[in-house]
Parts: structure tokens; C-alpha cells; sequence
């Protein structure tokens, strides 16, 4: 297998690396393994370069954090007088830290804990007054639940309330899962606070990204509801245009090359398909840089049956979401920004599918002619790929990206951005086309809590490596968007039954 | 006389004023202030004590925070400053208009004004949102500071009354003919005062007429004090049969009022919730649902809502989108609307997260990217 860059040539990753770490992307988007990822061979005009990098958002983000507690000492309640509140307080004030110069974000924690409802009243008022874009309330005492529930409704920004082990029954979370915008975690795993800080990051993210929606004729921008990501509509000729111009520079041949040389195997394309699927590639690059756009979608599938390109864009495409960069299908805006929540919030690229019931299995194919490659994180090992060319117009160069074996994986679709799909299944085997017929990445799934693969819902649903089930329905939580599951039991029998 | 005198002994008029935002058609202010989109024109009222009949506006373009085009009317009306600002905020798909009425006591006595809307007629008003046939034309995204009055009882009115909708196949109550339908996935809500002991016994009857097929529209129904339901019309009863759903509902709160409402279930296809019937009964009834779904209980039920039909009403009496306003010595309060611009709706409410601060922030961020990018 050699799906894993390590072209000693590549000098300028070094540079993107450099460039990553001082950013405000955190270390899980610095990789040994990126392939192709800013690649500027010597051959380059200086400045004709764009690192893919540089286009994934790097928004500043501002969280406000606290320790509530009563006054000191303890005695009797939870969490009762033999936790020790300094070194715990201390454990978390030192994680916190941490966790927040890996992932970028600016913290503010208060000096002191808080101990009495006149602190946190004033606490709630420098909130208000400096806007923060997300809140930490650490819990060191059981009953401080309702003040971090004032938090929340007084200030309307997303809250995170950590609840230690011993600060929390049922009931308190259950109560503040009420209040709009308040995350509640009552755990010891430090992991899932950072997970939440992380869904602060991913929020700002979509709001500093600007999608170029390639299609039809129109020219106009606008953003989208809750997410506030902007999006910016040009002709679909544009594309087309901006590629005739591409010519195969030093950059293409190399992205060319690398593609081909890190594949497991080749079985349709040619050397020129792989240097038009990487003209693609620099050409998207191109177009983003010029409209100062962080991620695209386009209708590729136009564009192909009106033969205006020679090649569909789906191996470019894998290279920008193996580089952070959310590059759709179709055109689909949906199937995009759930792409980019992939990308945002888990660090890792996925692939919108065509979602084909396997009714002898009763499992779920989920098929489409591109997917990213990183398919555990943007910093671990690619997954082994094969070159193939699109199946519907036998044009250009796809892939099919073998998915780990009985992984779990996670499916995601914002039917708009006031709800998500969440699902999760198994892969169960990888699909070869032929002998079957539609796209050359199909993963056979079996389905978590769905007793009928014909009633997942979705269409275009962004299939991500890993169960990210609580993670998704946090940020859900947070931002107030609605989720929902595929019906656990089957719609078919209410049919039969009706 | 050449043509520059010629202009400069013209009397001076005031045009109406344009604006929008990249790539879309533009919307105008009028020289009265009125806002003028296609599908009329939304004008703003002020009255109350000491203020003035409507006087002269001073319309004019301005550029807000130097880079969003606005239309801007302004005028002194005793002793209130009223001013009024239009702007396109770039929400997708194609935007709408954002128009801000300001006003401010200048005299330094508290005052009383009433600032209300003038729309076409056969608007429905409901309590945030105004609709023109099927087309949401003004919604409020941020609850607004004036009072507004109330029935006793009635719909939300943010869901389409639609008349004869229902075609049952088997003999029922004639109240499953209509329905009100949340058109663009809006919740169908209706308020009911709370009975003295705060319980109540509800029934909501529905008649698919539709979706032939099962999971096309579920509904989520609650109902304040009950555990929520959610019905699949279809494949509870079937197409075009009449059912009917009983909720245990208690004042939860202890607001004096019953709250409702019936909206999209997990998974619908079809995000628009339908209601056909309400009826309301003593907690202690005891109900056979087929005396109920045939009619049979209406006379005992404390309410009866043929929902669609010929008894429904808006929780709201007032067929004028109008706003009680108190200011006090030198106070400043401003309302905003969303106000529908070419081809488009105004956005609900209940559905989207838009504040008056996010629809700025969304203008701001597109013109701000016309000026940097490239």
C-alpha cells in the first residue's frame, strides 16, 4: 500500500505546517500525510502558488469560562467535602488552557470561581457586554444549576456547563437540556469539554466561510439562516471558463503524478485524465482565491453532460476535503454545509452519497464518485485508494476510497439549517462496480436503530468515519437546530398493518 | 433658457428611493416613506396624544455603516422623532427587506404613541407574522416591545386557513372538511384559557387528504400538560379517514392559558403540519373517540374549533398590525419588521434564528466581501 504521501520533494508542506500551526486551526489539521497539499514545485512563479490550506477559515474565537461554586468550605451535599475543589479546580483551569491553544481559541476564564448569585449577575453583565461566542461554566458545587441556567437566558449565547462527576443528578441536566442554547455535560472526561470547545470553533467557522455556489446563470450572494455561512452564487461557465485557461503547469503535473503514484491501483484513466483532473484541482484553488471563498459546490454533473469539461472535477474534489477545504457536488448547498460540519467539526472530510437500499441485507450502499481520503482526521493516514473513472460519463478521474472494514461510521444531512439527520451504521464491505452499477466509492452499511434500510432518511447524506452521534447532537444543541433519526421501526409494517 | 437653468428652476422633488444587495432586484421607499415591494406597499403610522396628523417625510438614501444602501424617512411629529430605515438583508434564497421604525421622545415628557403598519387589505395578521393570500409579507423577528391585545381564545395565526381541504370517506363531524396548514413548515399553534381546576380534556382530530402513503406527514402534537403525540395520519387511519388523538392538558405553568400546537414530526417529507378539529371537554369526561370524530359530543364540548372553518378565529382582533408604545422623557425604542421583497417570503419566526442584530450582520458580511474580494 502506498496511499501514504511521503514525497521528500514537497518542501512548501513545511510551510503550510508552519502556517497551520500559527493559525487558529489547531494541530488535528497538521499532517506528515496530505497529498498534494501545497505543493509549489520549483518550476512555480513565486506568489502563482495557493496552499489549499490557507482557504479552510481561520476565524478568531472568544470564549468566556467560570468556575460556579458556593462559598467555602463544604459540607454535606455533592460533591460532598472529600472532593477537593483547588486541585480540581486546578486540573481544569490547566486542560482548559491546553485544550484552547490546540484548537485556537482565545479563553477568558474568570481570575476567581464564583461563589455567590451577586458574582455571577455581574459576570452575566460583562458577558453581555463583550459578546463572547461561547461560554464554559464549570460546576464545583451541586447547586449551582440554576445559575448557570440564568447564563443562558440572559445573555442568548451557547453554553457549555460542565458538570463533574458529583455536581450533577439526572434531574439538573435534564432541567437545563430545557433552556435554548445551554450544552450540559456532567462527566469526567475531559474530552467531551474540549469536544464542546471545538463546536464553538466549528460555529465560527461557518460563519467566516464564504461558499461559491457554482450553477445556473445567476450572479449574487446571500447567508444562510443560524449558520450565517455567506454564499456566493456565480455562473456555472465560469468553472469551465477559468479551467480552458488552466494550462498543465509544473503544479498540475506534479498533483498529476502524485495522484497517480499514491493510488493502491489504476484502472480507467490515462495520464491526461489525471493531468485534467488536476488542472480541476488548481483551477478551484484559483477561483476560490479570487473570491476570497473558504469551500464551493457546483453542478458538476451539468457541466459534464454539456461536455464543457473533459474531465468531472470528483479526484479534485478529494484532494480539497482531504485538505479541509469542503468541495460539493451537484451543487447541492445542503449536502455541502453538511460537509463542511464534517469538516468543522470533526476534522475530517467525508462524501455526500446516493443512498441505495440493499433489501436482501437489509443494508444501506451509499455511493458517489468522489470522498476524501483522510478519512480518521486530516492528520492521520489516507485511506487506500483506487483510480477509476466517473461511472456515469466514463470521463475523467474518480475514486474509489476503500473504507476500514466494520467501522463504524456516522451519517449526517442538514435538510436546511434548522435541521440535521443524524444516523450511524457499520461497514460491512466495499463495493466493486462492476459487477454493480452507479458510483465507484459504495460502502455497504448496516444500520444502527433502523429496522427497515428502506426508511433512512436523506438524500446526499454526508457519510464521516466514527461515531459522532453526541458530538453532532451537541452542536445541535447549541446552535438550535433540530435533530432527528431515521425511524427505528419500520414504516413499511404500519403499511402492511394499516 | 438652457438646460442647467431649466433644473435649477424645477421645484425640488423627492424621489423614491432604491436599494438591495448584490444580484437581486431592488425594492423602494416612496417619497411618503412608504416601502413599495410586488406585492404592495407597507406604510408606517404614528398616533397618540400630542402627535400630530401625518406631516411631510425627509426621504433620503444613506449608506449604513458606510457600505449597506438604505432608503432613510424622517420626521419630527410633536414630540416624538420618528425615523424610519429600509435596508435588504441578504438572507438566502433572495433576501428581504428590513425595515427599523425608531422612535424617540424629544420634549422630555413620557408619552404614549401608537406605531402601527399600513398594509392591503386582506392581510391576516397573527402574532408575529402577516400573510397575503399564501405569502408571508411582514414577520417580526425579535418579539416586539408594544403591547398588542388578545382574545380569549383562538389561533396563533401563523398557519393558512384552507376551506374544504379535507375529503372524508366516511361519515364524520363536517369540521374534518377543513384544516389549517403551516405552510413552509410553520407550527400551527392556538391559545385557550385554562378552565378553573387548570385541566382540560383536548381532542384534535385530523384528516390526511393528501399523501396516500404512510411517512409523508407525521405530526408532533402538544399540548400544554400532556405528553406529546405523534400521529401518522395515514398510517394510523388511513387516507382521506378521519382520527383523532386525546391529550390530559393542565395549565403547566399557571399562565391562565392552554397552549397548543401541531407541527412537523421526525422525518416528514412534508414539512407543512395540517389540523382539522379541536375540541375541548370537562378533564373528568370520559369520551367513545367515534361519538367525537361523528360530532356527536359537540354540544358538550367547552370548545369547538372547526379549524379552517366557518367558527375559527385569530387570537388577535385587530386587522391592523399596531403597537402600544410608552416612552419615557428622552427614551428611544425601535421595532423591526421583515418585510417580503420581489418573489420572496418574509421568514418565519418560528422557524428561522433571524434577530434584527443577525439580519444586519448578514448585510454587513456581503458588502463587506463586494469591497474585498477581487
Amino acid at each position: 500500500m502506498n496511499a501514504i504521501h511521503n514525497c521528500h520533494r514537497c518542501v512548501s508542506r513545511r510551510d503550510c505546517i508552519k502556517t497551520l500551526s500559527l493559525s487558529a486551526l489547531g494541530a488535528t489539521m497538521i499532517g506528515p500525510t496530505v497529498h498534494a497539499m501545497a505543493k509549489a514545485p520549483s518550476q512555480t512563479v513565486p506568489g502563482d502558488h495557493i496552499d489549499a490550506c490557507m482557504l479552510r477559515p481561520r476565524p478568531d474565537v472568544r470564549v468566556a469560562a467560570a468556575f460556579f461554586e458556593l462559598p467555602r468550605p463544604y459540607w454535606l451535599g455533592w460533591p460532598g467535602t472529600t472532593y477537593d475543589l483547588d486541585k480540581h479546580e486546578n486540573e481544569y483551569r490547566a486542560l482548559l488552557a491546553k485544550s484552547s491553544k490546540e484548537l485556537g481559541i482565545q479563553t477568558d476564564l474568570a481570575a476567581k470561581p464564583i461563589p455567590t448569585i451577586e458574582g455571577v449577575t455581574q459576570w452575566i453583565a460583562k458577558l453581555k457586554a463583550e459578546k463572547p461566542h461561547g461560554v464554559l461554566v464549570i460546576l464545583q458545587e451541586i447547586h449551582c444549576w440554576p445559575w448557570a441556567e440564568k447564563v443562558a437566558k440572559e445573555t442568548g449565547i451557547p453554553l457549555i456547563v460542565f458538570a463533574p462527576v458529583g455536581t450533577a443528578f439526572t434531574g439538573h441536566v435534564k432541567r437545563a437540556c430545557q433552556v435554548p442554547g445551554l450544552y450540559a455535560l456532567s462527566t469526567l472526561d475531559w474530552s467531551a469539554v474540549e469536544e464542546g470547545l471545538r463546536m464553538f470553533r466549528a460555529k465560527r467557522q461557518f460563519e467566516e466561510t464564504r461558499l461559491l455556489w457554482i450553477r445556473k446563470n445567476e450572479s449574487n450572494e446571500t447567508v444562510l439562516d443560524r449558520l450565517g455561512t455567506k454564499v456566493r452564487a456565480i455562473p456555472r461557465d465560469t468553472f469551465n471558463l477559468a479551467f480552458d485557461k488552466q494550462t498543465a503547469t509544473a503544479e498540475v503535473r506534479d498533483v498529476a503524478s502524485d495522484m497517480r503514484r499514491h493510488s493502491r491501483k489504476i484502472v480507467e484513466p490515462k495520464p491526461d485524465d489525471a493531468v485534467n483532473s488536476a488542472r480541476c484541482y488548481v483551477t478551484a484553488k484559483r477561483l476560490l482565491a479570487e473570491h476570497k471563498a473558504n469551500a464551493l459546490s457546483m453542478d458538476c454533473l451539468g457541466m459534464v453532460s454539456a461536455k464543457l469539461v473533459p474531465t468531472p472535477p470528483c479526484f479534485a474534489w478529494t484532494m480539497l476535503q482531504d485538505q479541509g477545504v469542503t468541495a460539493g457536488c451537484e451543487a447541492d448547498l445542503f449536502g455541502a454545509m453538511s460537509l463542511m460540519l464534517s469538516s468543522y467539526l470533526l476534522d475530517r472530510p467525508g462524501y455526500m452519497n446516493d443512498p441505495v437500499p440493499e433489501t436482501a441485507h437489509n443494508n444501506l450502499i451509499v455511493s458517489h464518485c468522489t470522498s476524501g481520503t483522510k478519512l480518521a482526521g486530516f492528520n492521520k493516514p489516507a485511506a487506500p485508494y483506487i483510480l477509476r473513472n466517473h461511472s456515469e460519463s466514463a470521463l475523467g478521474v474518480s475514486t474509489q476510497v476503500l473504507w476500514p472494514l466494520n467501522e463504524t461510521v456516522t451519517l449526517m444531512r442538514f435538510s436546511n439549517t434548522n435541521e440535521l439527520i443524524i444516523d450511524t451504521g457499520k461497514v460491512v464491505v466495499n463495493v466493486d462496480t462492476p459487477p454493480a452499477g452507479g458510483c465507484r466509492t459504495s460502502v455497504e452499511l448496516k444500520m444502527d436503530n433502523i429496522e427497515d434500510c428502506r426508511d433512512v432518511l436523506g438524500f446526499h447524506q454526508v457519510v464521516t468515519l466514527g461515531n459522532h452521534r453526541r458530538a453532532l447532537q451537541g452542536f445541535c444543541t447549541l446552535y438550535g437546530i433540530k435533530y432527528i433519526h431515521s425511524p427505528e421501526h419500520s414504516t413499511f409494517a404500519d403499511r402492511a398493518n394499516t | 433658457m438652457n438646460l442647467i437653468t431649466l433644473l435649477i428652476c424645477l421645484p425640488v422633488t423627492v424621489v423614491a428611493i432604491e436599494f438591495s444587495s448584490p444580484g437581486f432586484p431592488p425594492s423602494r421607499m416612496e417619497a411618503d416613506g412608504k416601502l413599495v415591494e410586488d406585492w404592495g406597499a407597507a406604510g408606517v403610522r404614528l398616533a397618540g396624544k400630542g402627535v400630530p396628523e401625518p406631516g411631510p417625510l425627509r426621504v433620503e438614501a444613506a449608506k449604513l455603516d458606510q457600505l449597506i444602501p438604505a432608503a432613510r424617512a424622517s420626521a419630527q411629529r410633536g414630540p416624538v422623532a420618528l425615523t424610519l430605515t429600509a435596508y435588504r438583508s441578504p438572507i438566502w434564497p433572495s433576501g428581504v427587506d428590513v425595515l427599523v421604525v425608531r422612535v424617540e421622545e424629544t420634549r422630555g415628557q413620557p408619552v404614549a404613541v401608537t406605531v402601527g403598519l399600513d398594509l392591503p387589505a386582506k392581510t391576516r395578521i397573527g402574532n408575529r407574522t402577516v400573510t397575503l393570500g399564501k405569502r408571508t409579507i411582514v414577520t417580526c423577528p425579535a418579539p416586539q416591545t408594544g403591547e398588542v391585545p388578545v382574545r380569549d381564545w383562538g389561533c396563533c395565526n401563523d398557519a393558512n386557513m384552507l376551506p374544504k381541504w379535507g375529503k372524508p370517506t366516511v361519515p364524520c363531524d363536517p369540521a374534518f372538511r377543513n384544516i389549517r396548514a403551516g405552510l413552509g413548515g410553520e407550527h400551527i399553534r392556538y391559545q385557550f384559557p385554562a378552565p378553573k381546576k387548570n385541566k382540560a380534556k383536548f381532542v384534535l382530530g385530523f384528516c390526511e387528504s393528501h399523501w396516500a402513503e404512510a411517512g409523508a406527514r407525521p405530526l408532533l402534537c402538544r399540548v400544554e400538560g400532556a405528553p406529546q403525540q405523534t400521529v401518522d395520519p395515514v398510517a394510523k387511519w388511513g387516507r382521506h379517514k378521519p382520527g383523532a388523538l386525546q391529550f390530559d392538558a393542565a395549565d403547566e405553568n399557571r399562565d391562565g392559558k392552554l397552549d397548543i400546537s401541531v407541527r412537523a414530526g421526525p422525518g416528514a417529507r412534508d414539512r407543512n403540519p395540517i389540523l382539522n378539529v379541536i375540541w375541548i371537554f370537562p378533564a373528568s369526561t370520559t369520551l367513545k373517540p367515534a361519538d367525537v370524530i361523528a360530532g356527536k359530543l359537540n354540544a358538550t364540548a367547552t370548545h369547538y374549533v372547526d379549524v379552517g372553518g366557518a367558527n375559527d378565529q385569530s387570537l388577535f382582533p385587530t386587522e391592523k398590525v399596531e403597537y402600544q408604545v410608552r416612552l419615557p422623557a428622552k427614551g428611544v425604542r425601535e421595532l423591526t419588521f421583515c418585510v417580503a421583497c420581489t418573489g420572496n417570503s418574509a421568514p418565519s419566526p418560528t422557524t428561522s434564528a433571524w434577530t434584527p442584530e443577525t439580519l444586519y450582520r448578514a448585510a454587513l458580511d456581503v458588502w463587506r466581501g463586494q469591497v474585498t474580494a477581487r
